[in-house]
């Protein structure tokens, strides 16, 4: 097939053609064609099927409010569903399909749907598939999702990246239509920095689709010479194919550049970036969108906006038809006329609603007045059209033109509401703007091309001279106002056929109608009943057509029924450009501790504990699983010594005159009188008087504490710190600063802990247990004068140490370590270990300090000092956290016990039922414990300090089982603490 | 003689690439360490930290660098500055607290950190993609330091000369932070 | 939104990390005869107003300080900000 539409003209450079596929077909284009234009150019009216009726539906519009050509672009993993063709830019080798049919296009086998029209209007989706409710999900849903809808998804990964980025401006143009371009100008023209923002590729806006005049150049070729002037500026940004889609808080805005859309292939560059924008000030450009007449069978391929003719006629060198009519309402239409005249079209008639005499002269056209079309013939292309009076008019396009809507979508994007303006029957902008924005051109009601173009200019001269810009004093530019009355129609009452309102969403004037009968008044009531409004375009085509036959209903006017809530994005947003570059691996940074590397040669499992990687486990050869290797090493660390790197542990360094008073106030237990070289073990609560973080506190000199927090709270300790520092108590003399990155830090743990150590620290460092006993702690250096850190602490309830190096030794260290232990047969281990080795001896981590459990719960109630003030002290003491039956942390183990306890079973008393009111408490830690060779467990239970050695059962309705365990101490190895001391 | 030998192995040492327009590399042995005022102190440390390093302590969200520009000494807080100079031993903090004589608290900060200079035309293209504060150079001017968030990473941003930025992040998550550079600027070539 | 620090000028809100209403800075004297019932309020009890709200957050991703933030929750206009400490010091709060 040739390019039998193609007139040339326009901006589209036909010294080159660009081959390309849709639904297999081979056609040819341009380039600076779109997907439609190249489509229009080829004769292909019928681009796809609409969403309930599955009707014939050609190209309606030629930007991005088109809501009938959405098609699926390109192929395999790269294809994208619901592009809009009107904004797919043409490239050599790009192939498109048509959406939403069974079988070919042409012969769709869902069409008989259309058939079915009576039973499917308005809130049918409600209304019919009631009963029998095991129907829903089996049947009725598969079944509507199948035939109402519109394109589908690959199912593959996106193989495309996405990226973000922020830009600040001193003033943010949206829209390089006249308006924009004149704003752009002058604000760029004063020194100000500017961003300039388009959505299409070729900037210009309707300059670049109309025949008007700037100072005596043609429009478009005002626009190209201030857009080279724009880009050579330093202060200016450029950004074609880039649509600012929200206006967020405070001068904020977001915008999707599509970057290699356009392209064949994106060279392995991301494919959109979201930006965000940072703005001083912004003119809202955004022009304005033509609204449609409603009248019988208004939706078939050949029927198009009379705005959008003109842009196909001039700017691509297109007609969408051989013999054209135009349907008005208003002088616009007929400049559509003229245009489709001057480039040799044949128009056959111009339709007018008003009694009127002609605009203007266009040679060979009828010119019909009074007059409205009530019926259009010709199932997948246009072929006559019926009017008023009955006759017929044979036509194979149809422009029609119903008014411009200013694109007010932004203003309101901060609950601002547009009002009603009589003179251009519709919605402008109020003053109800987000701050900082100011409105311009057509997107502000001044809907001709001489008061869009001075409004540009002042508005940004304003804005900029708010900033403290002098506005350059340039001779500005001038541009006729061209003829643009009209008189609003909204729909042809005449027409006995269905008439659509919304495209995309097979809306008709009856279902509006319909939700009105059916009580669903409110705008928003009706969008929703009807689905008016909805999916890719958001109803710009239209919304207002349909609020103004609800007003009819109502008996209202317009601004009292009201709009729906315009709210970003203004035009659709892909997810993967949300997402980013935060998909899998990358979806979040990672932490590694400093013998990472060691670790993974030398057989780690890595679990991610928040941000962190640590090693799990080390398997060694002739494990089977995970459970070989932890055993291993608890009981290896046990009977002699092992190794885990615990430096995610956070770290807080903190120093000042004040800090012993400090710590007071942070920790519910006594810190001031702590000894230098002394280390103690502190619970901070939150003020409610719930237990949150625990860990140990050095002191390491008089006005210097070295603090540990758990991994988890490291960052929120931080916070709450600072805050107590900075706003409860401001005259302390404490600084905090975070060091948990600058130690790598080990436990060395086991019988065999200070032999293997002496290897290691310098030999003036006495390590023994009189020079270096429990609790103790210090500077030391370590093979041959590196700084380290010692300190005498135990989570495994073996004599331990923590040993601590500036990070970058981490991973040597490691080494070291287990070098000088191989002659005690020392053992890295991992999480796993270190968890089963502080159930064993029965100390709280994060699944006891759960956010319920205060220190009374915990068993350690004694620790929270009445002599002092802390966070949390006072409320920790009411009555109510302090029953006699309260829970309190005991030990677990299963009578029978080669069984398996399980976290988060409940606890109930024998005899009882397992009910919420027979809940005692709750297991929150279990392990094998190959120490005792069988399961062991933490919880709480009422009174549990009191009932050692009770029996009771343990109930877990999730996973179906109970069995009897009894309560014993949660110290299940070394009760009196004597290994840790020795 | 000890038995034992540490290696130091900081997460980015020797890291040196070139991407066209945009260079990238980890300074060797850059110790930092940090130094609060104390509360009622801060004339007395303001002294001492010029008499020790010959330099002022800056104003907020500055740095001065020093006589050769081997040491920056930047002002992140009203009670916080980070002091940075090539050392390769791991006493940067005694040597500093040392230099200050108990007029200031001082904390190394050397291994919390990993630092990459990046440098060329094409960094602040770069850069936009990460970080979201103005970078323009009339907002931005040499010798501006700010702390701040890139790619959900801690992050302190310097800018040492007219296209030239030092970035200070997390050293654990280093290698997270070196590919969210390095995208950035493959991104942007 | 855009927090403008007293100290560093204009950041985006993603480098705060937001806590709650400022009254959080007056907590009570532990030593007061009705100490149970202060702390009960300050910890629990919040006017939640639709419109001026002074507030507190935390430069995590900055400097580190809490700032007071007044802000309209109907608009989130912002009209003062304050550095934390100097508005606790001016409460009262010097031991």
């Amino acid at each position: 097939m040739t390019q039998i539409n193609r007139l040339g003209g326009g901006l589209v450079n036909q010294g080159q053609t660009l081959s390309f596929t849709f639904n297999g077909k081979q056609m040819q284009g341009h380039p600076g064609d779109t997907l439609a234009s190249a489509l229009l150019a080829n004769g292909q009216l019928l681009v796809g099927r609409s969403f309930k009726y599955h009707r014939p539906r050609g190209i309606f519009t030629a930007g991005s409010e088109e809501p009938n050509a959405l098609v699926h672009l390109r192929s395999g993993a790269h294809q994208e569903p619901n592009t809009r063709a009107t904004v797919a830019e043409l490239f050599d080798g790009l192939t498109a399909t048509s959406q939403n049919h069974r079988g070919s296009l042409e012969f769709d086998l869902m069409a008989t749907t259309d058939l079915l029209a009576p039973f499917l209007s308005a809130g049918f989706y409600y209304k019919t598939f009631m009963w029998p409710r095991a129907f829903w999900e089996k049947l009725y849903e598969p079944a509507i999702r199948m035939s109402a809808g519109l394109g589908r998804l690959s199912m593959q990964e996106d193989p495309d990246t996405y990226d973000k980025g922020y830009l600040h401006c001193d003033l943010l143009v949206i829209g390089a239509g006249p308006a924009g371009l004149g704003a752009a100008l002058a604000a760029a023209r004063s020194g100000a920095r500017v961003i300039l923002a388009d959505e299409d590729f070729a900037p210009g806006g309707r300059l670049n689709a109309e025949t008007l005049e700037i100072d005596g150049m043609a429009g478009r070729d005002w626009a190209a010479a201030t857009i080279a002037e724009l880009a050579a500026m330093d202060n200016v940004r450029l950004m074609t194919r880039t649509t600012v889609y929200g206006a967020y808080d405070h001068g904020t805005y977001g915008a999707l550049e599509r970057c290699t859309d356009h392209l064949a292939n994106s060279g392995g560059k991301p494919r959109q970036i979201l930006w965000r924008i940072y703005s001083k000030r912004a003119v809202l450009a955004a022009g304005a969108t033509e609204r449609p007449i409603a009248f019988g069978n208004n939706d078939r391929p050949g029927i198009m906006l009379a705005g959008a003719v003109r842009t196909y006629v001039n700017r691509y060198g297109v007609t969408p038809g051989q013999r054209m009519a135009v349907f008005t309402n208003n002088d616009d239409g007929w400049r559509t006329a003229a245009d489709l005249a001057a480039k040799g079209v044949e128009v056959c008639a111009i339709i007018d609603t008003r009694d009127a005499p002609a605009v203007c002269d266009v040679p060979g056209a009828r010119h019909i007045r009074n007059a409205g079309v009530v019926n259009t013939v010709g199932r997948k292309a246009l072929r006559a059209i019926t009017l008023t009076d009955g006759q017929v008019i044979p036509c194979d396009g149809l422009a029609v033109s119903g008014g411009w809507n200013p694109n007010v979508h932004l203003t309101c994007h901060q609950r601002g509401r547009p009002e009603w303006n009589e003179s251009i029957s519709a919605f402008v902008p109020a003053g109800d703007l987000p701050p900082g924005m100011a409105v311009a051109g057509a997107a502000n009601g001044a809907l001709t091309l001489g008061a869009a173009l001075e409004q540009g200019r002042n508005v940004a001269n304003a804005q900029i001279e708010d900033l403290g810009f002098t506005p350059s004093r340039d001779t500005p530019p001038r541009a006729e106002d061209e003829p643009h009355t009209g008189a609003p129609v909204w729909h042809i009452a005449a027409s006995t056929k269905r008439a659509w309102l919304d495209l995309q969403n097979d809306v008709t004037v009856k279902d509006v109608k319909q939700s009105y009968r059916e009580g669903f008044r409110s705008v928003e009531h009706m969008k929703r009943y009807t689905t008016l409004g909805m999916a890719t375009d958001q109803g710009k085509t239209a919304n207002i057509p349909a609020l103004a036959i609800m007003a009819e209903c109502t008996g209202k006017t317009i601004p009292e029924t009201g709009t729906t809530m315009f709210r970003p994005p203004y035009t659709p947003v892909p997810l993967g450009a949300l997402a980013g570059r935060a998909r899998g691996r990358e979806f979040r940074p990672y932490r590694l501790t400093p013998s990472h590397e060691w670790a993974k040669a030398n057989g780690a499992t890595f679990v991610e504990v928040g941000n962190w990687l640590r090693a799990q486990w080390f398997v060694r050869p002739g494990e089977k699983g995970w459970r070989d290797s932890v055993d291993r090493e608890a009981l290896q660390t046990r009977q002699t010594v092992g190794i885990c790197d615990v430096t995610t542990l956070g770290k807080i360094d903190v120093q000042g005159r004040d800090a012993a008073a400090f710590l007071n106030k942070i920790y519910a237990n006594g810190f001031a009188k702590l000894a230098v070289g002394r280390v103690r073990y502190g619970i901070m609560l939150r003020e409610d008087g719930i237990c949150y973080d625990d860990g140990t506190t050095a002191r390491m000199s008089e006005n210097h504490y070295v603090m540990t927090t758990t991994t988890a709270n490291a960052v929120l300790v931080y916070r709450r710190m600072e805050f107590a520092r900075q706003c409860l108590w401001p005259d302390m003399d404490v600084h905090l600063i975070s060091t948990t990155d600058g130690w790598a830090q080990f436990a060395v743990a086991g019988p065999n802990s200070r032999k293997l150590l002496q290897k290691v620290v310098d030999p003036d460092h006495d390590l023994s247990n009189e020079g270096f006993p429990f609790m103790a702690c210090g500077e030391v250096t370590v093979c041959g004068g590196t700084p380290a850190r010692l300190f005498r602490i135990s989570f495994s309830g073996e004599m331990a140490f923590e040993i601590a190096v500036p990070a970058r030794y981490g991973n040597a260290m490691m080494g070291v370590l287990m070098e000088a232990g191989r002659e005690f047969n020392a053992v890295p281990y991992g999480t796993e270990a270190l968890g089963v080795m502080r159930i064993e001896k029965g100390h709280a981590a994060g699944n006891e300090l759960d956010g319920r459990t205060t220190a009374y719960n915990l068993g350690l109630g004694r620790m929270v000092s009445s002599a002092k003030d802390c966070i949390g002290n006072t409320l920790s003491r009411r009555p109510e956290m302090n029953l006699p039956d309260a829970v309190k942390l005991v030990g677990f183990r299963p009578v029978d016990r080669t069984k398996k306890l399980i976290a988060g079973a409940h606890f109930i008393s024998e005899g009882k039922e397992a009910t919420m009111a027979n809940d005692e408490g709750w297991i929150s830690s279990v392990a094998y414990s190959p120490t005792l060779g069988h399961s062991i467990g933490l919880g709480f239970i009422k009174s549990g300090d009191t009932r050692i050695g009770e029996v009771v059962r343990a109930v877990s309705p999730v996973h179906k089982t109970e069995m009897r365990v009894e309560i014993v101490s949660p110290h299940f190895i070394d009760p009196e603490g004597e290994r840790l001391r020795g | 003689m000890a038995d034992f030998t540490l290696t130091a192995t900081p997460p980015l040492a020797g890291y040196n690439r070139s991407f066209g327009s945009v260079s990238l590399k980890a300074p060797a042995n850059l110790a930092i360490v940090s130094i609060a005022l104390p509360l009622g102190g801060e004339a007395e440390a303001e002294k001492a930290i010029k008499s020790a390093f010959g330099i002022d302590l800056p104003e907020i969200g500055l740095f001065n660098a020093a006589q050769g520009e081997t040491s920056m000494l930047m002002r992140l807080g009203s009670d916080l500055a980070f002091v940075l100079f090539p050392c390769e031993t791991p006493d940067a903090e005694p040597r500093v607290a040392k230099k200050l004589k108990g007029a200031a608290y001082t904390t190394d900060q050397t291994d919390v950190w990993c630092a990459l200079e990046i440098s060329g035309t094409g960094s602040l293209a770069a850069l936009e993609r990460i970080c979201m504060l103005d970078l323009h150079p009339d907002a931005f001017k040499v010798n501006a330091v700010a702390r701040t968030v890139m790619e959900h990473m801690g992050a302190i941003i310097a800018r040492t000369g007219e296209d030239t930025y030092l970035l200070l992040s997390a050293s654990s998550s280093a290698k997270s932070f070196l590919h969210a550079i390095e995208l950035s600027i493959e991104n942007t070539a | 939104m855009i927090i403008n620090h007293p100290l560093l000028g204009p950041r985006d809100a993603a480098e705060f990390v937001y806590l709650g209403d400022a009254a959080l800075i007056d907590r009570p004297d532990w030593q007061a005869k009705d100490a149970a019932e202060q702390f009960h309020a300050y910890g629990y009890l919040r006017d939640n107003p639709a419109g001026t709200h002074q507030e507190l957050w935390y430069h995590e991703q900055g400097d580190r300080s809490w700032l007071v933030v007044t802000r309209d929750t109907l608009t989130h206009e912002i009209t003062d900000v304050q550095i934390a400490r100097d508005v606790a010091r001016s409460r009262g709060r010097s031991a």
